[in-house]
Formats: C-alpha cells, sequence, structure tokens
C-alpha cells in the first residue's frame, strides 16, 4: 500500500486533472494546505516513482500506473462517503473530510465487501461516479457530436435523451453506446450533421446530434 | 380505405393467386423498382385507416401460375415506432403473406441485415433478394451470396433490378418456400448464449402461460417481441391475467439483464442484431477501396456549404427555365395541335348539332375553348413538373436539399425532412399535405399544411408561366415566387413563435446520387399525371360550360358584381377577372383557363392572347393573387381530412386575407411607380 501522503498527491491530481486543470505545484500547495516547497518536494519523488509526469512549469499529469492507483483512492474514498452516511447517518456534507481520513486504512478486500453491503452503489453520496474494483470509472468523457469536425474518427459514449422510442429506433439504426461512426458533414448556420455508421449514412438534426455523446478515437 | 376494404383486396388477391410474397426492404433499395419488374399495370394501391402509408398490390406470372404480391413500406426494421413499420408489421402479423422476399442492398449490407434478423427472429419463412449487385461491383464490393446464404440459413439470391437479372430466380426461390413442404420454419439467428437462454426462458414461460397466442405467434416470436419492449405487445398481454404473469417473468428477466449489461433489453437485442450482422458481413463480403465516382463525387459537392447552397439556387434555376422551355414549347405543340386538328372537328359537330344558337357557343365554351386552354396551360407546366420532380426525386437530390435547408426549417418550425412535402407540394398541394402526417408532431403538421398552401402548385406554376412569363416578362414570374417565398417565410416565422408545442429532430438516410432509371421516371410521372387528366379535364370542361352559360346569358355581370370594390376597386383587376378567381377554387389553373377562354371566344382560337383585354399590371396582379389565396377545394378537403374543419377553414381565410392584401399593395405599388405601364 502507498503512504497516506502519496494518495493525497494522486487523490488531489486526478481531481484537479479531471477538473480540466493543470495540477500545477502551486494548485496542489493550495488544496492540500502545505507550503509549495513541499510540494514541490514530494512531486519529484511521485516521478520516480512514474506515478506522475513532471513537466517544469506547465505541471503534472498521472501516469497511466498513477492514474489507476489514485482511481483506487477516489473509490475507497466514494466508498467511504456511502458508508458514513447510508450507514452511520453521518451529514452528507461533513462525510467527505471524515471520508479522508477513513479512506486510507481501507484494504481492498475491506473495500469489496462494503460495496457488497452497501448494495452496490454507482455513486457517492454527492452524486460522482463510483470507479470499479479495477480502478475504472464509468464515466468516459465525452462531448455532444456537434461539438466535433468534419472526418472526426467517434465513438459514442451514451445517449442523454431519455425519450425511449427515439433511443429504440436509434438503436435498430446501430446508434448505440460503443458505436463507432465517422463525421462526414455539417450543413451551415449549425444545420444537421451527417454521419457514417459502417456502410450506411445519416443526417442528424441538432437536437438529435446534440443528444449522442461521444469521444474521439 | 378501411381495414375490412383492405382485407377484400388481399382476399381477392389470395383467391386468384397460387401463393403470396410480402416484398419487404429497406428504403432506398430498389424494392419498387423489383416490384414493378414483376408485376404488370393494374396494381391496386390501398391505404390503411388513419395511414398515409399505401400498400400496393399486384400479380405476377410464373410458370404459368398466378403469384399475388404485396409490396410493404420501406422500413429498416418492424415495430409500432412509426406508420410504415406499423402498417409493415401488422400485414406479416395477419398472416397473408406466405413467404416474405426481403430486398438487402448489396453494397450496405450489414444495416441491411437487421430486418432479415428480425424477421427469421419472427420465424417468418424469408427469400432475400441482394439488388444492386451491378453497384457493388463497381464499388469492389465482392459478395458471395451463396456463403450468406449458408449463414443465414436461407435462400439468398443475386439481382439487378434495373436490368431484371436473377428476377425470375427471385419467384422460383419463393415458389420452393411458399408452395414447399417448410413453412413458417427457419432458423434463428445466434446471438449470443446468455441472451438465448433468456429469449428461451421468456419463450417457455410463454408456452405454458399462453398456449394461444395472438396472430399465431410462435413463443419465441413473442418473446422475442417483449424483449423489443414492443408497447403494442406489452398493452395486449396486460389484458388477460396470463398475460401479465408473462411481464411479470419478462420483468425480472430483463432486471437480471439490466444489471449484468447495463442496457434495456431492446438495446441489448440490437446490439447482438449488429453483433452478428457484423461477424455475417465480414464473413461473406470482402470490399476493396469503393471508388471515388462522378455521383458520389457531386454528391459530396452538393452538402458541402459552400458549394451546396450555390448548387442548390443553381438547380432552381435550371428547374425554372425548363419549366419555362419545355413547358411553353410543349405549350405551343398542343396548342397548335388542338386548334388546327381537333377544334375544327368540334366545332363542325356542335354547330350540325345545334347550329348557331346560344346552346352551341356554350357548347362551344366547354368543349372546345375549355379543352385547348387545359391542353395549352394546365397541362404542359404540369407534365413538365412531375417529369423534374420524380427525377429529382429518383437521384437522391431531394435528400442533399433536406440536409441543407434543416436549420431553415427550424425557424420555420419544421425539420429538414418536411422540405420533401413542401417540394412536392409544388407539383400538387393535396399529396403533400397528406404527406405531412410523417410529421410527428402537431404544431409541425399544422405549419407545414399552413406553408404548403402558400407552395405555389404546378397549377399556379402554369398560371405564373403561361401568364406573367409569356405576357409580362420572365423577371416577373420570378418576382411572383419570390414575392411567394417572403410571404411563406414570415408566415412560418410568425407560426414557429406563436403556436404552442414543439418540433422535433431530424434522422435520415443519405445516399450517393444515383442516375435515375427514365422507365421508372416516365411511369412515375405516367401516374400523377393520369390522376391529373382523369380529374381536372372534366371538371375544366364543366366550369367552362357554366361560365359560358353566364356569358351567353349577361348573366355573368350580375354575380361579378359584389366583388367589384375588392376586385376593380383595390385589385385593379377586369370584373370577369373575379368570377375565374372564384372558379379557381375549383382547380386553381382554372382561374386562366377560363380567362383564357373568354379570350378565345371573344377572338377566335388563334388569339389566345390575354394582352386583348388585361393590361401587364392586371395579369402581374392576377397570378400573384391566384398564388397566394384560398387552396383549391381538393387541398382543403385534405386540409379537412389531416387537421379538421376549423383549421381548413382558418387556413382559407387566412390565404384569402394574404393574398387581398399583398395584391392590393402590389398593384398600388405598381400604379404609383407605372413600372409595368410602358413594357
Amino acid at each position: 500500500m502507498l503512504s497516506r501522503t502519496k494518495e493525497d498527491y494522486l487523490e488531489t491530481i486526478f481531481h484537479l486533472e479531471s477538473e480540466g486543470l493543470a495540477a500545477t505545484t502551486q494548485d496542489i500547495a493550495n488544496h492540500l494546505k502545505i507550503t509549495p516547497a513541499s510540494v514541490s518536494e514530494n512531486l519529484k519523488k511521485l516521478a520516480r516513482d512514474k506515478l506522475i509526469n513532471h513537466l517544469p512549469y506547465k505541471g503534472v499529469t498521472l501516469t497511466k500506473k498513477g492514474k489507476t492507483l489514485a482511481l483506487d483512492v477516489v473509490r475507497r474514498h466514494r466508498l467511504s462517503e456511502r458508508f458514513l452516511v447510508d450507514k452511520l447517518g453521518v451529514k452528507w456534507e461533513e462525510a467527505h473530510d471524515e471520508a479522508h481520513k477513513l479512506e486510507h486504512s481501507i484494504s481492498k478486500v475491506v473495500g469489496n465487501k462494503l460495496y457488497e453491503m452497501l448494495g452496490e452503489p454507482k455513486t457517492c453520496p454527492h452524486g460522482n461516479p463510483l470507479p470499479d474494483a479495477d480502478g475504472r470509472i464509468k464515466e468516459v468523457p465525452s462531448q455532444p457530436l456537434t461539438s466535433f469536425n468534419k472526418h472526426d474518427h467517434l465513438q459514442i459514449i451514451k445517449i442523454t435523451d431519455e425519450e425511449p422510442k427515439l433511443l429504440c429506433y436509434l438503436a435498430t439504426l446501430g446508434l448505440m453506446p460503443k458505436t463507432k461512426l465517422q463525421l462526414e458533414e455539417k450543413a451551415p448556420f449549425d444545420g444537421p450533421i451527417m454521419i457514417k455508421v459502417g456502410q450506411a449514412t445519416y443526417a442528424l438534426g441538432k437536437k438529435i446530434a446534440s443528444a449522442i455523446w461521444a469521444r474521439k478515437i | 380505405m378501411s381495414e375490412i376494404q383492405i382485407q377484400k383486396e388481399i382476399d381477392k388477391l389470395r383467391q386468384s393467386t397460387k401463393f403470396i410474397i410480402a416484398l419487404a426492404g429497406n428504403p432506398n433499395v430498389g424494392k419498387s423498382t423489383i416490384f414493378n419488374r414483376l408485376t404488370g399495370l393494374g396494381v391496386v394501391t390501398a391505404n390503411y385507416p388513419g395511414k398515409t402509408v399505401e400498400l400496393n398490390l399486384g400479380t405476377a406470372d410464373f410458370n404459368n401460375q398466378r403469384v399475388g404480391i404485396i409490396d410493404l413500406p420501406g422500413i429498416y426494421s418492424l415495430g409500432s415506432i412509426s406508420e410504415d413499420q406499423y402498417v409493415a408489421r401488422q400485414e406479416l402479423l395477419n398472416g397473408q403473406a406466405d413467404v416474405v422476399l426481403v430486398i438487402v442492398d448489396a453494397t450496405n449490407l450489414e444495416r441491411n441485415l437487421y430486418l432479415v434478423l428480425q424477421l427469421l427472429d419472427y420465424g417468418y419463412p424469408v427469400v432475400v433478394g441482394c439488388n444492386l449487385m451491378d453497384l457493388a461491383v463497381k464499388n469492389n464490393i465482392c459478395l458471395d451470396t451463396e456463403k450468406l446464404a449458408s449463414a443465414l440459413g436461407i435462400p439468398v439470391v443475386p439481382v439487378t433490378a434495373t436490368t431484371g437479372e436473377g428476377v425470375d430466380k427471385l419467384i422460383e426461390q419463393c415458389a420452393n418456400i411458399a408452395t414447399g413442404p417448410i413453412t413458417r420454419q427457419a432458423r434463428r439467428p445466434a446471438y449470443g448464449k446468455d441472451i438465448m437462454d433468456q429469449i428461451d426462458e421468456l419463450a417457455s414461460v410463454i408456452e405454458h402461460q399462453l398456449p394461444t397466442r395472438p396472430y399465431r405467434l410462435t413463443a419465441h416470436a413473442l418473446a422475442i417481441m417483449l424483449f423489443e419492449e414492443d408497447k403494442d405487445f406489452q398493452a395486449l398481454l396486460s389484458k388477460t391475467q396470463n398475460g401479465q404473469n408473462v411481464l411479470e417473468k419478462a420483468k425480472t428477466i430483463f432486471q437480471k439483464l439490466e444489471k449484468t449489461h447495463g442496457e434495456k433489453p431492446s438495446v441489448r437485442l440490437s446490439r447482438e442484431r449488429h453483433g452478428l450482422e457484423g461477424t455475417i458481413t465480414d464473413a461473406v463480403q470482402k470490399s476493396g477501396i469503393c471508388p471515388v465516382t462522378l455521383s458520389t463525387k457531386l454528391w459530396r459537392i452538393s452538402l458541402r456549404p459552400l458549394t451546396g447552397l450555390p448548387i442548390l439556387l443553381a438547380g432552381m434555376i435550371i428547374v425554372f427555365m425548363i419549366m419555362f422551355y419545355l413547358g411553353s414549347y410543349l405549350s405551343t405543340a398542343f396548342d397548335y395541335t388542338w386548334s388546327q386538328f381537333v377544334s375544327p372537328w368540334i366545332k363542325i359537330a356542335i354547330t350540325s348539332l345545334a347550329g348557331n344558337t346560344p346552346v352551341a357557343r356554350i357548347l362551344l365554351w366547354g368543349f372546345d375553348a375549355g379543352i385547348q386552354a387545359a391542353l395549352s396551360v394546365g397541362i404542359p407546366y404540369i407534365l413538365t413538373f412531375y417529369l423534374i420532380l420524380s427525377f429529382l426525386e429518383d437521384t437522391g437530390y431531394l435528400n442533399s436539399i433536406a440536409f441543407l435547408t434543416d436549420s431553415l426549417m427550424h425557424k420555420l418550425g419544421l425539420h429538414g425532412r418536411s422540405v420533401i412535402p413542401l417540394i412536392a407540394g409544388a407539383g400538387c398541394n393535396v399529396p403533400a399535405i397528406i404527406g405531412t402526417r410523417v410529421l410527428t408532431t402537431r404544431k409541425e403538421k399544422l405549419i407545414a399544411c399552413t406553408l404548403i398552401t402558400l407552395v405555389p402548385c404546378s397549377a399556379r406554376t402554369a398560371i405564373i408561366m403561361g401568364a406573367v412569363a409569356v405576357f409580362v416578362g420572365w423577371q416577373w414570374a420570378i418576382a411572383i415566387y419570390l414575392i411567394d417565398l417572403l410571404v411563406g417565410i414570415i408566415v412560418g416565422r410568425l407560426l414557429a413563435i406563436t403556436l404552442p408545442g414543439e418540433s422535433s429532430g431530424l434522422v435520415m438516410e443519405m445516399f450517393p446520387f444515383r442516375l435515375p432509371s427514365w422507365r421508372t421516371v416516365a411511369k412515375k410521372t405516367w401516374y400523377r399525371m393520369k390522376e391529373f387528366i382523369i380529374i381536372a379535364i372534366p371538371i375544366i370542361a364543366i366550369g367552362s360550360l357554366v361560365l359560358g352559360f353566364l356569358y351567353e346569358s349577361q348573366y355573368l355581370w350580375l354575380v361579378t358584381k359584389p366583388f367589384s370594390l375588392i376586385i376593380e376597386g383595390w385589385l385593379g383587376l377586369p370584373a370577369i377577372a373575379g368570377i375565374c378567381l372564384v372558379f379557381g377554387v375549383l382547380r386553381k389553373e382554372l382561374a386562366l383557363q377560363l380567362l383564357l377562354s373568354l379570350a378565345i371566344i371573344k377572338y377566335g382560337s388563334e388569339v389566345s392572347n390575354l394582352l386583348h383585354f388585361m393590361t401587364r399590371q392586371q395579369i402581374f396582379v392576377f397570378a400573384l393573387v391566384t398564388t397566394l389565396y384560398i387552396p383549391c377545394l381538393a387541398a382543403i378537403s385534405a386540409l379537412v381530412k389531416e387537421l379538421n374543419w376549423r383549421a381548413a377553414l382558418a387556413i382559407s381565410a387566412f390565404t384569402i386575407t394574404i393574398a387581398i392584401i399583398v395584391g392590393g399593395v402590389v398593384n398600388q405599388l405598381l400604379s404609383l411607380t407605372g413600372w409595368l405601364a410602358h413594357i
């Protein structure tokens, strides 16, 4: 198991990264309420362990290994929050700080037991997704189809429209999560987009296209 | 046509034929070309009650046997989401067909297999016709149909509909299945084991709980429909206790499925089907690099904003020019033929029967002048337009227009797909209004119907071309279209803002341009023209007779008097034009044709020249008012049918008001400026 300090660092970098911010020494220092000098000292150690990429003057990013470990901490943190709120009746606005102390002492075995006992929750009490036991987070970053450019190769991540008829119709055309597609054309003046799925080509109105979220591949 | 009538037609087909084939397939795979190849003329078209989607019924001869064919609407899958899906499924459920012939597009096999797999899931005996084999070869796609047949466990026949290659083989395979020992037994598609087990589990519960099932479905088929989360079947089952037990069981199975896969059963099943499609396609098809053909290049260019919009504009100008040149050429030709070769004989016949009495003159109005007017202004332009429309439909360019104009249509409270009924409205408003049934919300329908009545139909184009372009100048003809367009945009925008409700989104398949077969285009044009000629000519003849009677009896001036303030004062038209406008409600082009009859009666058959009794300004205002005012009777009745009486009346009153206001304002403006006074 990692040291408590390392876990705190990884967790912090993960959160900063997922907010789209570069994790600079100053940001991390603010977050952990310690001096920048000691932050840069610890970041060097993390870089040596190949958990982060340290880019001078730009900040740090997690390596693949670092991200897996960070997600594991996040999972334990969010499980602890659930446990505190659901089982012990701790107020949810207080749960975060309490969980921060608890998360470091939960082993993988205890974590899985906790997960089962809590009824396999999908999110923390605040609605953030819970990473699974392998340290994967379900939520994949995605954007609506309309925000991509012509010729982009994409994969559908989720469809946000809740209308079951539309979902069903799109599914029969093969438009569902995991489907790979290519953006072929965008009509002028915020018009529809044209996509290619396999050998078939479809035009999708702006409303439907913005309900389909995808990522670049 | 009611459901009983449609049943009657199908029963008739059943009695006179050996077996019945249901023809199914995705849209744009050449299904109707195959239907046309198989069947001769004498096709019966039938509608389900309250549905626009048509079913074509026809017969074919095979080995001295008559075979009945039901042409189902083009669909991507069976279900109850859209009308065409519903009609196709209902027809299959009613168990009329002995075999289902699915036409698939060889250039787009993967997506097309979805429907095949679904039909196999339902346990129908299926034969697959692989169409567009020639195009597949051109696109470097090598498709092994024998391998496909063995992968699916059903006969697969390669065909090329445009040349007729393989069509006989297709019928032969259908006959083997329909009259052979195997009926309603086909191999089930092999999905993943877990979902197959779950389907079987549900099927065995169905078998046990519901020994007699709706539409004589197999337990497996019904289980599949529940997996598809079909609302119709859920409702049907919830009516009985045993059905509710089945639904209850389905719910627990689906909960389990959702927990393991995190997906709804319908999405899971779709995923399994798409997975299997992919596996099969990979196994039977080898595709090289698809060469970029000229038509694909053109298609791409037509969709790109920078090039597409100018092309659209140029296309409209070309259509306008064809309408003008070909239309007026035909017009002169028809007019000449009639006045030289037919008219003299009619005159002799009528005068020998009735002498030179008022009765004879009235008869001449109807049977000579009336028909000549129809030939010289109605038919030539309407024929030209239908020819162009059928051609554009078959090339696929209308889809490009829908794509480019979607955002504009949204501003009018519609979406791109509704541009197609709007364009069709330029042919005739009636089918266009009926065509708005494909629009989903009431708001969209109301806006689309109102705008369609403002689209100048071919009859109004006949007036614009036949009167304005010929006697005033082509620029002024374009001016009428522009004024009309402006009015349409303002009205659409106002309706979009004021009417409550929402408009829905666009999902439309796009395919590269195809060179249409002239045979199909000609056939389509002929079907549309036939209807026009059968309905229009009698109305024109009768209208002319009535007008002739009013004219000869001097009652005409009495009838026109109440309108004189608006017609003569505000619009500045001759009194006689007012009466023609009233007749125009019967059929729009009648307004001009009657005016022309009047000219012919007055000045003889050689001079069909409006300028003898109307100024250019009057002709312009007259055409403008006819373009905008109240839709013709047929269109009004279509509005009543599609919306209701109130809406139809409101639209009629609304358009009359617009016509009077716009017509008057333009008239006053022209009088003030004198733009049309000295041409």
